[in-house]
């Protein structure tokens, strides 16, 4: 693809190439069209720091662009390379979250600052009494990540080397990853009816609706990672990942009811929860088994 | 397949062109390889047709010859008839053309010093040194919940080395400034009004590093280049809050301050002067925010509501410190186009 892009592009501007080069030196001359290099391999003597070895990763993820609660992730990838470019493995991390901003502030003004557990009858206590805890909202209504495993297919596209200050020289690839995701998260129960409009035992204005419930969610994940080889067997890298799913994450009654189920319904279901792109960043250090390796001719 | 004929031959027509003006390639080709890294200095421009003196090493392409395996002494050309007059090997070309036949004793080529080491960036593809980088790219917002502020943008660094460059960049923001759903909804359930502000325009000068570069082989096919590139700098960033609390009384007009900026981001090259650039930065400022409550009662000078007074308008907190990320992706284009290398290698 990213030939074929390359390809076209270089097609397209070859015509303005060709002018340039009327007034300036015979650039194009450097692509290697014949020659003792033509129809040889991109790449000789290629370190083989995948093939056939198992990789185990070891890392933390960094939540990203999250809105109420933050994680952060520590886990590990453990692979296998089939070959050079195509790996089988499982990641997975234990999510250990903590409050954004926005969290804090709900907490100090719309919460502690109204005291509708002693001011119920104030108006703004009133119009949130379906929306917010009079305790403490991050463990009673926020919604965080517990947990992810996924399952996942390694494709390594792209190959090559770094020079790090024109002195220090490692070699580098990126990866894309893909693959199915089961990630178990809490989320504010439902109250006042389910979906299908079924009543429920609690009203979502009692406090004892502000409780979290437990479910596993399922979705893809995808991503890319740059990883750097300095040693034979020890590597480590960057990784940013995605898992685009729908969840509460506010605890908030926003859909639901009126045109579309755009608007509050005084439920809190699964018509509440929204898609979200969660996406993440992932620090990583990398061990190849076994510790040999094997380079191409 | 005819996509690339067509760029073939746009390619050699160019050259075809260009030649009379400038001939780029044909000096690094005449260096002899023997010596190379002992005397770079190209001494071909200046007796392009002169004949080798007697014993004199000139140079030829043993890759595309047939040396003899077994080793033993080739003597080429010099005073000596041509060897190879059998039509073929290398004496096909003192036939030719006498003058340019090449002259070479075997042995002592296979017992020269031989310079075997290797450089893990050989000659960097793109050089940057005293060549202007024009990158234009779309810029949207990383860590505002509430608006977003999406908008193009331009840069233009000069590079004083290879790896350090002095530029200015400017993002256009106004009319682009959008509140998105997340504020309405968290608004609407919680009863909070947040204060949000909108920008029209910021610009900068900035410094920029390149700590990092290599190359990758895509797809073991073909090869592109790539680098990392830090900045930071300080410029001005033009803003307003948005009225939310009262916006029936309240209009704010948009002021420039003083920002800062840091950021960093990868650099994929196509070729030697057109890049993919994507960047992440981070402008930093302290930003005018609206005030979260309306001064009641009027003016005794005045009789006009407090209200209605600009100078209650604003949070009496002062200013907030505020993080403006954006990821910025865009395309840099390298002038002049081409360039000479200093070395061969």
């Amino acid at each position: 693809m990213m030939r074929r892009f390359v390809k076209s592009v270089l097609a397209g501007l070859a015509g303005l190439a060709a002018l340039t080069a009327l007034s300036t030196g015979a650039e194009a001359q450097e692509i290697q069209l014949t020659g003792p290099l033509a129809g040889a391999p991109a790449v000789r003597k290629l370190r083989l720091h995948r093939a056939g070895r198992f990789e185990i990763a070891p890392g933390v993820s960094f939540s990203l662009l999250d809105q109420y609660r933050r994680t952060l992730l520590p886990g590990a990838a453990l692979t296998y390379h089939v070959t050079d470019w195509l790996g089988f493995g499982v990641w997975g991390g234990f999510g250990i979250a903590y409050n954004a901003g926005l969290a804090d502030e709900l907490q100090t003004k719309a919460i502690d600052g109204r005291d509708c557990a002693n001011k119920p009858f104030s108006k703004a206590c009133k119009l949130t009494a379906t929306n917010l805890t009079h305790g403490k909202i991050a463990d009673d209504q926020l919604g965080k990540l517990q947990w992810i495993v996924s399952p996942q297919v390694t494709v390594v596209p792209f190959r090559g080397k770094l020079a790090l200050f024109s002195s220090l020289f490692v070699d580098t690839d990126v990866n894309i990853f893909a693959g199915p995701a089961f990630i178990g998260l809490q989320e504010r129960a439902d109250c006042g009816a389910d979906s299908d409009g079924v009543k429920l035992a609690v009203t979502c204005a009692d406090q004892k609706s502000f409780t979290l419930a437990s479910r596993v969610a399922v979705t893809g994940t995808f991503g890319l990672g740059l990883n750097f080889y300095p040693s034979s067997f020890v590597g480590f890298g960057f990784e940013f990942r995605a898992l685009p799913f729908a969840w509460n994450t506010s605890g908030f009654d926003n859909h639901g009811g009126g045109t579309n189920g755009d608007f509050p319904d005084l439920n809190v279901n699964s018509a509440d929860r929204e898609l979200h792109f969660n996406s993440m960043v992932t620090v990583h250090a990398s061990f190849q088994f076994p510790t040999a390796i094997k380079t191409t001719d | 397949m005819a996509m690339k004929q067509a760029r073939v031959g746009l390619l050699v027509a160019a050259a075809l062109v260009a030649m009379p003006v400038t001939a780029l390639a044909q000096p690094k080709a005449a260096q002899p390889k023997a010596q190379a890294g002992k005397n770079p200095k190209d001494t071909s421009k200046d007796k392009p047709a002169a004949a080798p003196a007697a014993g004199e090493a000139k140079e030829v392409n043993l890759e595309g010859a047939d040396a003899p395996k077994d080793g033993s002494t080739t003597p080429v050309g010099g005073d000596a008839a041509a060897p190879g007059g059998d039509g073929s090997g290398l004496g096909d070309i003192c036939v030719i053309d006498p003058t340019a036949c090449p002259t070479i004793d075997m042995d002592k080529a296979a017992n020269r010093d031989m310079h075997v080491q290797m450089y893990a960036v050989q000659q960097i593809y793109a050089l940057r040194n005293h060549r202007f980088e024009v990158n234009p790219y779309f810029g949207i917002t990383m860590n505002d919940q509430f608006v977003a502020h999406p908008g193009p943008g331009l840069a233009v660094n000069w590079y004083i080395t290879n790896v350090l460059a002095i530029g200015v960049n400017g993002n256009f923001y106004a009319g682009l400034n959008s509140n998105s759903a997340f504020n309405l909804q968290t608004s609407r359930a919680a009863r909070v009004g947040e204060p949000i502000t909108e920008y029209q325009w910021n610009a900068n000068a900035n410094f920029s590093y390149i700590p990092a570069y290599g190359k990758f082989s895509g797809l073991g096919d073909f090869i592109f280049h790539y680098d990392f590139f830090v900045l930071g700098g300080v410029g001005a960033i033009s803003t307003r809050p948005i009225a939310v609390v009262d916006p029936d009384n309240r209009t704010f007009t948009f002021k420039p301050k003083v920002s800062f900026h840091v950021g960093g981001g990868l650099r994929i090259f196509f070729n030697r002067w057109l890049a993919a650039t994507l960047e992440v930065s981070d402008y930093l400022f302290f930003d005018e925010l609206e005030n979260p409550s309306i001064a009641l009662g009027t003016d005794p000078k005045t009789s006009k509501p407090l209200a209605q007074d600009s100078s209650t308008w604003l949070d009496p907190g002062g200013a907030s410190f505020t993080n403006n990320v954006q990821a910025q992706l865009g395309l840099s284009v390298f002038l002049p186009f081409s360039w000479e290398y200093r070395l061969p290698k």
